[in-house]
């Protein structure tokens, strides 16, 4: 043991070294904490959150009903329904139903999708109290959920 | 009767010196209140200190920044069911929490808050002191023993053996602090008052006599100190990762409540000690470098205006505060704190009562500095192990403090010597 090491233990440097760094650490400005419901954190535009249909300026839903997003769906909970259009003979996007309940947010789905009409948005307060809010419709794709906002 | 409790308002000492049991009653009430809200203030005080230490916010919710919290645990211990197991021995089991509440409430009897703010003045009033707050120890193996249960005994057996190896320590390190007392005037004396008169006679807290050695024995008791009441570092009787609680395992409800107390009553007794014996006690900064009637009012205005600027403080945080519906309860409450605090201050500069209570108040501020070094203590340091904790009371601390008395007996002499030489 070094001179300067025996002075060090003898003095409690180290000791006084953490409480300095203990100290310094009340500074109001370091807290990290976030007060949930009054303070809302914010999310990152590339965070995989609650999924939504998109629509181009005009209001027209982008999707193609072509059902690449269901196929790319690794827990197939995505349905795609359909009927052709018999005059342009295109198909046109009747239904499209998406099980929130069994989604693990991968986001596959977005990368298939050739139109860019289906996104996982930032939205991330998705908690329900029963499975039966979990199945999405389309409104509800498009329009996003509606939550009852409750006052104290 | 009026008379008799009159009389005493013209005396210049303590309603135990003076023998009048009306005040002395008054006394004991008003302590025993003080401390009760010192707990209070104390419980809070810790979780937002320890929580701003460690980047958190602690209590928020229950009024402005959590004030009203240790009320609201406070009913809760008191609502919860108070069990006794089986096989546990029902008077001791009851008994033990009531121990040591009253041990450590007792050691206040003495405790000066000021020239004639203590309850009594004892001639041994700093070896009662210790004496009576090392009778929580009882309690304590008490606690552990009647409780049938392997962790409480483990924790209480931890405790005996911790508050006593650190005890010896300690007192020897107020030994040294109570030689210096005996300095200029020839007597010394153990008397708590008598201490702090010293001080005001060698013009010199005794933390800074004869330089190294005085700062020396208030370091070693203020980490004995801190292993004699089982707070972090030293709190292996309790410690959670190893007993679950220690001798407070069995324990819940209104007994653990009791426990609580004495735990935070013991802290203020032993800080309240530390800040006689070495800090001056009562006295307040510079009474000597700053003297002068000047500056005797100068520093007795200071409590008023302390407390004034602490509620303007909580006014300031008011306006601050998000104007929501839910927060109207936490808003109304933390400006009429604030309106009480800056009234309180107000009071406080009225000159019949701030000669006073600038005493009380000086104390207060010593004990509290204490009080936040056991906090910092537990946020800072990993607890040690039993053995590393028997290491540092016998073989560092104890050498130290012996140390220190030798070495204030010979440079306390050689002073003296040189003083009877010169003259």
């Amino acid at each position: 043991m070094t001179v300067g090491e025996m002075l060090r233990r003898f003095f409690l440097v180290d000791l006084l070294k953490g409480m300095w760094v203990t100290f310094r650490h009340q500074n109001p400005a370091d807290l990290v904490t976030e007060q949930y419901p009054l303070q809302r954190p914010e999310i990152s535009d590339r965070f995989r959150g609650q999924p939504r249909l998109m629509k181009d300026e005009s209001g027209k839903v982008l999707c193609t009903a072509c059902g690449a997003c269901a196929l790319a769906c690794p827990e197939k909970l995505i349905k795609v329904g359909s009927v052709r259009d018999p005059e342009t003979k295109k198909k046109v996007l009747t239904e499209f139903d998406f099980d929130l309940g069994r989604c693990m947010f991968c986001g596959l789905c977005e990368e298939a999708c050739p139109s860019d009409a289906i996104t996982l948005s930032p939205e991330y307060e998705l908690a329900l109290y029963t499975r039966e809010g979990m199945e999405l419709q389309r409104p509800q794709l498009e329009n996003g959920i509606e939550r009852k906002v409750y006052e104290k | 009767m009026i008379e008799y409790i009159l009389g005493y308002l013209h005396s210049d000492v303590t309603p135990g010196e003076a023998g009048n049991l009306f005040w002395v009653t008054v006394y004991v009430l008003l302590v025993f209140l003080g401390i009760s809200i010192g707990v209070i203030f104390m419980n809070w005080f810790e979780r937002k200190v320890m929580a701003h230490m460690q980047v958190r916010i602690g209590p928020m919710r229950v009024g402005p920044h959590g004030l009203l919290q240790p009320i609201a645990d406070a009913l809760k211990l008191i609502i919860k069911e108070d069990l006794m197991p089986s096989g546990a021995d029902k008077i001791v089991f009851w008994f033990a929490p009531v121990c040591v509440v009253m041990t450590a409430f007792c050691g206040f009897i003495v405790v000066p808050f000021g020239r004639t703010h203590a309850i009594t003045d004892m001639n041994i009033g700093v070896l009662f002191m210790l004496g009576v707050s090392s009778l929580g120890v009882l309690g304590v193996i008490m606690a552990g023993w009647a409780s049938n249960s392997q962790y409480p005994l483990m924790g209480s057996l931890r405790s005996g053996a911790q508050m006593v190896s650190y005890e010896v320590a300690m007192c020897m390190s107020v030994v040294s602090a109570v030689m210096m007392t005996s300095l200029v005037t020839g007597t010394g004396t153990m008397s708590m008052i008598g201490i702090v008169q010293a001080q005001e006679q060698q013009h010199m807290w005794f933390a800074f006599s004869f330089f190294p050695v005085g700062l020396t024995a208030l370091g070693v008791f203020a980490i004995a100190m801190v292993a004699e009441t089982n707070r972090a570092p030293f709190d292996l009787p309790e410690a959670e990762s190893e007993l679950v609680a220690g001798f407070l395992t069995e324990y819940s409800g209104f007994r653990w409540s009791l426990f609580f107390l004495a735990e935070y009553a013991g802290m203020m007794a032993v800080s309240a000690i530390a800040a006689t014996l070495w800090l001056g006690g009562w006295l307040r900064p510079f009474p000597h470098l700053l003297g002068g009637a000047a500056w005797d009012t100068a520093f007795s205005l200071v409590p008023g205006l302390g407390f004034i600027l602490l509620g303007a403080l909580c006014l300031f945080y008011t306006a601050r505060m998000p104007r929501l519906r839910s927060m109207r309860g936490n808003l109304i409450g933390l400006a009429g704190f604030g309106a009480f605090l800056a009234l309180l201050g107000a009071f406080m500069l009225l000159p019949g009562v701030r000669t006073r209570v600038q005493d009380i108040f000086w104390f207060t501020i010593k004990v509290g500095f204490f009080m936040y070094l056991y906090i910092w203590y537990r946020t800072t340091f990993p607890r040690y192990r039993f053995d590393q904790l028997m290491k540092i009371g016998w073989k560092f601390l104890l050498p130290i403090s012996i140390g220190v008395v030798v070495l204030t007996a010979v440079i306390g002499v050689r002073q003296e010597l040189l003083a009877l030489v010169w003259r």
